[in-house]
């Protein structure tokens, strides 16, 4: 189970459903602040906007949590930038986080949906 | 937390600028490509970013050691406050430290005095036991059969240990060094029962007392630091010799430091021999018993009822053993009192509770003081808060500054009050050794710098919180608006601070009334006729090595020659010999008088007893009631004479009116034997202060020193132990000085070391705790009447300053100076009345805990308590001139000009 964290404004997503979209989103190879909140915009359809007050604190926090790790590289545009990329520990708890959501939206189907005759 | 992040935190900061920097830049760079021009690309990346600021405001606070962070800045903001209006910090920072001193110099006595525990392993289980009759209140010795007795039959008690002081002075050397010291002989289990090993050696030997010599009769223990001054703490002092009034001991054991027995400052006993038992313990001779007093270690679980009923039960089987129907009476009766209790008396321990409740007192005065100062300055701030509360600072933040802020200066304030207590208790030094029955320190120790710890810190929230929490709510545009100075104050706000002002001055008044009442306590003893002529006089209290001279005839021999010597020096008018002076208190001896009662019962009369030179009633004046004085005819072979006090003459012969009568009266024998004659009483004197000022007159008796022979039974204690020499001289005291210390060394070389002080020093030092209550009292009061009109003189001055406005408009509409400073006297008369008159109910309350300290007057002396409002009142006015005098020359054209 991930920790229960305490986000100081209103975000738009779940608790610990941010931290699971970075992840994700990490999976596929190291990337900077700017590209995750982009990709998660893209992903979604332009649906889910993540406030920068939300994405870098999660960030900081993730790092200091060790799941994943940040060096300074340069981009293709010449810029200087700080990437992110997964750790072993980031990639297990990625897993976890995904079976967690699975059995979430699980439950709550089951509740919106009450069918006894289809069985899952 | 990130620590590590801590010390690189520059780095962590310009990393997070960098990396939102970057975003915003990336951002910008998209919007360009997607169509936008430069400036429109930036604003709208900055818009989707949204407040940079507060971003990375959060993103740190996550990093979780932001808060140092922000503490140290707020501090370094403070000292900057401080060097900014530098008055304004020392007004809070003296003011707190004077509170702080107060209570931490009373809380380390008291902590040292009362609250100290003893240096034995359970403490508690310790008891003291005596014999003696209920009634009496006598708390006698026992003797060595009785103790065998409970030895071997009470069961309640894990060991029971008993002790005894030889009789005179004691002096503890070697070869070359001697030093006067108290010296103890105890049972063998003593120190077992006591709870405590010696730090070397063995210690004395465990085999239990037998009427048998035993061999270990002369080793002794010593304490730490009697080895250390006599053997330079030489490891190797078991099996080394050290004399003991002469004779010679073999050290045993050495005491660990810190080891006191018995515990109490007056009696610092550097040795303990083992008792031998003799022919006087085995027998329950009225005249040979010896006693000893008894220390016993209860059992662990049972308590002292129990022990006491047992004890009880079992004297009663004890006491038969007594022939004498008189020692039995006294024997039948046995009482057992834990050993903490009778330390101190009770009344000195309440003293000092009160004192320190004086000194508590004071700190919250300094404290509510310091608030005032702290509210006053929190107003003048609003707006500068309000700014801040408009640029986004949170109102928790606003408090956390301003409590950092008290906090500083309570800081230091304690560190000045920490410093100012250690000097204040090392100039009472002196007299609280001599007044208080325990040792005490001079330094701060562990619980005293908890107390200080909790006193800066309790100092600190009182004083910030409250303005604090005023400044942080305030409401912010009031504040920011133009003349928001003038308006912004609450009635509220000042109905605060006026409260505030007026338990000022209630606790003030307490103090100030206290502190009369003991001055008007000093005063009273200083007038009660002492039956005695004190001026001029000089003493010497001499110490007699009695060993040295139990095989002289010491009247002939010693103070005889040393009385005509002194005598014959030039510009002495008189000198005499006394056993001990009036209120001395070096040696008191008592004696109980047998009389026959009318009824023809056996009564007694304790009296003091003392050996006097004839010449004495010339240095003292004392007043003969009737009969005479001893004089020249009075010798070893002329019929043996005494002199009482009227006291004795009426304790002895109750029912003589006529005091005439008593005169001839036999009393007592003075030289044991058949052959000798009875002493009769040849004068009365008058009544005088004999063990201090303040209490009555005791029975005494007097003999003539001449009279007293080796033969007599009381040539050992009266003239063997101490011994005062009174002289009269009109010459100034730098010069007899030296004089007398050369006769002194002629008649013996110990003698030139003795103390020498003259009778007024000894009265004053007499009044004793008395004086030092009152000297500390003056200063609490003084301290808190100067804090009160401080504090009053703020208020005013900060009304003044606020209503400047309001007394322009005044006068231009026609007021006249009059009414102006009226209204601002009326104000502080408000104020001064209203704290006056709580302050009297609060003094009426609690100015009975000192009425063990008063003497002549009652604790609701109505002419103190209406002195001391007189004075507050006065004060007041004197603190309300300034401010008033300010309005009073307001001038109404600046005034409506200002803001």
């Amino acid at each position: 189970m991930t920790p229960r964290e305490t986000y100081r404004n209103k975000i738009e997503i779940l608790q610990g459903t941010l931290d699971l979209l970075v992840l994700e989103i990490l999976r596929w190879g190291p990337q900077h602040g700017y590209a995750i909140s982009q990709a998660i915009r893209t992903r979604s359809g332009e649906v889910l906007q993540v406030e920068t007050g939300s994405l870098y604190p999660a960030l900081h926090r993730m790092e200091h949590q060790k799941w994943i790790a940040s060096e300074w590289r340069t981009t293709d545009q010449n810029q200087r930038a700080k990437f992110y990329k997964l750790t072993a520990e980031g990639r297990k708890q990625l897993v976890r986080g995904r079976s967690k959501w699975e059995s979430m939206v699980e439950a709550i189907g089951g509740v919106l949906n009450p069918d006894p005759q289809t069985e899952g | 937390m990130r620590f590590s992040k801590l010390f690189r935190a520059e780095d962590s900061k310009a990393e997070l600028d960098e990396e939102i920097a970057t975003h915003l830049a990336m951002a910008a760079a998209d919007k360009r490509e997607q169509g936008s021009d430069p400036a429109t690309a930036q604003q709208e990346a900055q818009r989707e970013f949204g407040n940079t600021a507060l971003v990375k405001d959060i993103t740190r606070e996550s990093w979780g050691w932001l808060w140092l962070e922000r503490v140290l800045q707020d501090l370094r903001y403070a000292l900057r406050q401080m060097r900014k209006s530098p008055g304004f910090a020392a007004a809070v920072i003296g003011t707190l430290a004077l509170g702080i001193a107060a209570a931490t110099a009373m809380f380390t006595v008291v902590d040292r005095v009362l609250l100290q525990p003893l240096p034995y392993p359970h403490p508690s289980q310790l008891v003291k036991i005596h014999e003696g009759d209920q009634g009496s209140r006598m708390l006698l010795d026992a003797p060595y059969l009785d103790i065998a007795a409970w030895r071997s039959q009470a069961k309640s008690f894990e060991q029971i240990g008993f002790y005894t002081y030889p009789n005179g002075r004691n002096f503890l050397g070697r070869p070359g060094q001697s030093v006067e010291t108290s010296f103890l002989e105890v049972s063998a289990n003593f120190f077992s029962t006591l709870g405590v090993k010696p730090q070397l050696g063995p210690g004395l030997s465990a085999a239990p007392e037998s009427f048998a010599g035993s061999p270990n009769a002369d080793t002794v223990v010593i304490s730490d630091s009697a080895w250390r001054t006599l053997f330079a703490a030489d490891r190797g002092v078991i099996g080394k010799s050290v004399q003991i009034n002469g004779k010679s001991y073999t050290v045993v054991g050495v005491m660990p430091p810190g080891f006191i027995f018995p515990y109490d400052a007056f009696h610092t006993v550097q040795a303990w021999a083992p008792i031998s038992l003799n022919a006087n313990d085995r027998a329950r001779d009225r005249n040979s018993m010896a006693t000893y007093s008894v220390i016993a270690r209860l059992r662990p679980g049972v308590k002292l009822t129990t022990a006491q009923a047992e004890l009880s039960t079992l004297q009663t089987q004890v006491a038969r053993g007594y022939t004498d129907p008189e020692m039995r009476a006294d024997a039948r009766h046995v009482r057992t009192t834990p050993y903490t209790e009778g330390l101190m008396e009770k009344s000195t321990s309440h003293a000092l509770y009160a004192l320190l409740a004086a000194a508590l007192l004071l700190w919250l005065i300094a404290c509510v003081n310091a608030t005032n100062l702290l509210l006053a300055r929190a107003l003048a701030r609003q707006r500068e808060m309000a700014m801040r509360g408009a640029l986004g600072a949170s109102r928790w933040r606003l408090t956390q500054q301003l409590i950092v802020e008290s906090c500083a200066l309570s800081g230091i304030a304690a560190l000045l009050g920490a410093a100012i207590a250690l000097t204040m208790i090392r100039l009472f030094h002196h007299a609280l050794k001599s007044h208080l029955p325990l040792p005490v320190p001079a330094s701060v120790n562990l619980p005293v710098f908890a107390c200080l710890a909790v006193l800066t810190l309790f100092s600190a929230i009182l004083a910030a919180v409250w303005p604090a929490w005023i400044a942080a709510h305030a409401p912010i545009e009031p504040a920011l608006k133009q003349g928001g100075q003038q308006s912004g104050t609450s009635r509220a706000h000042h109905r605060m601070r006026g409260s505030l002002v007026i338990a000022e001055i209630a606790m003030s008044l307490t103090l100030l009334a206290a502190c009369g009442l003991m001055l008007r306590t000093i005063y009273a003893l200083r007038n009660v006729p002492l039956g005695f002529r004190t001026d001029h006089i000089i003493v010497v209290n001499l110490d007699i090595p009695t060993y040295r001279f139990s095989k002289i005839n010491a009247t002939t021999d010693l103070y005889q020659p040393l009385l005509d010597r002194v005598s014959h020096m030039p510009g002495i008018d008189s000198a005499g010999l006394m056993t001990d002076v009036p209120l001395g208190r070096t040696f008191i001896m008592h004696i109980e008088i047998n009389r026959k009662d009318t009824n023809g019962d056996n009564a007694t009369v304790a009296a003091f007893f003392k050996a006097v030179s004839p010449d004495l009633q010339r240095v003292f004046g004392f007043q003969m009631l009737k009969g005479r004085y001893f004089n020249a005819q009075d010798t070893a072979t002329s019929e043996p004479v005494v002199v009482v006090n009227r006291t004795f003459a009426r304790a002895y012969a109750p029912r003589e009116r006529d005091l005439g009568k008593v005169i001839g009266l036999q009393v007592m024998k003075l030289v044991n034997g058949k052959q000798s004659k009875q002493a009769t009483i040849i004068g009365i004197l008058d009544d005088f202060r004999q063990r201090s000022v303040d209490q009555p007159s005791h029975p005494e008796i007097e003999v003539c020193l001449p009279q007293l022979t080796p033969d007599s039974g009381f040539y050992t204690v009266l003239e063997g132990i101490a011994m005062d020499l009174a002289v009269r001289t009109h010459r100034p005291l730098a010069q007899v000085i030296p004089e007398l210390r050369s006769a002194l060394r002629q008649a013996s070389p110990e003698l030139a070391n003795s103390n020498i002080t003259t009778m007024d020093q000894i009265v004053e030092d007499s009044y004793g705790s008395q004086m030092l209550a009152a000297h500390l009292l003056e200063i609490f009061a003084a301290s808190a009447l100067l804090l009160c009109v401080a504090g009053l003189y703020g208020l005013l001055a900060y009304i003044v300053n606020q209503r400047t406005r309001e007394m322009g408009i005044r006068f231009a509409l026609g007021a006249q100076r009059n009414d102006v400073v009226w209204l601002v006297m009326r104000r502080a008369g408000v104020l001064v009345i209203a704290g006056v008159a709580i302050g009297l109910a609060l003094a009426f309350a609690s100015t009975r805990f000192i009425r063990s300290f008063l003497y002549g007057v009652s604790a609701h002396d109505a002419w103190t308590l209406a002195a001391v409002a007189a004075v507050l009142i006065v004060s007041g006015a004197v603190a309300a001139y300034l401010p008033a005098r300010r309005a009073a020359q307001v001038n109404p054209v600046e005034a409506l000009r200002a803001e």
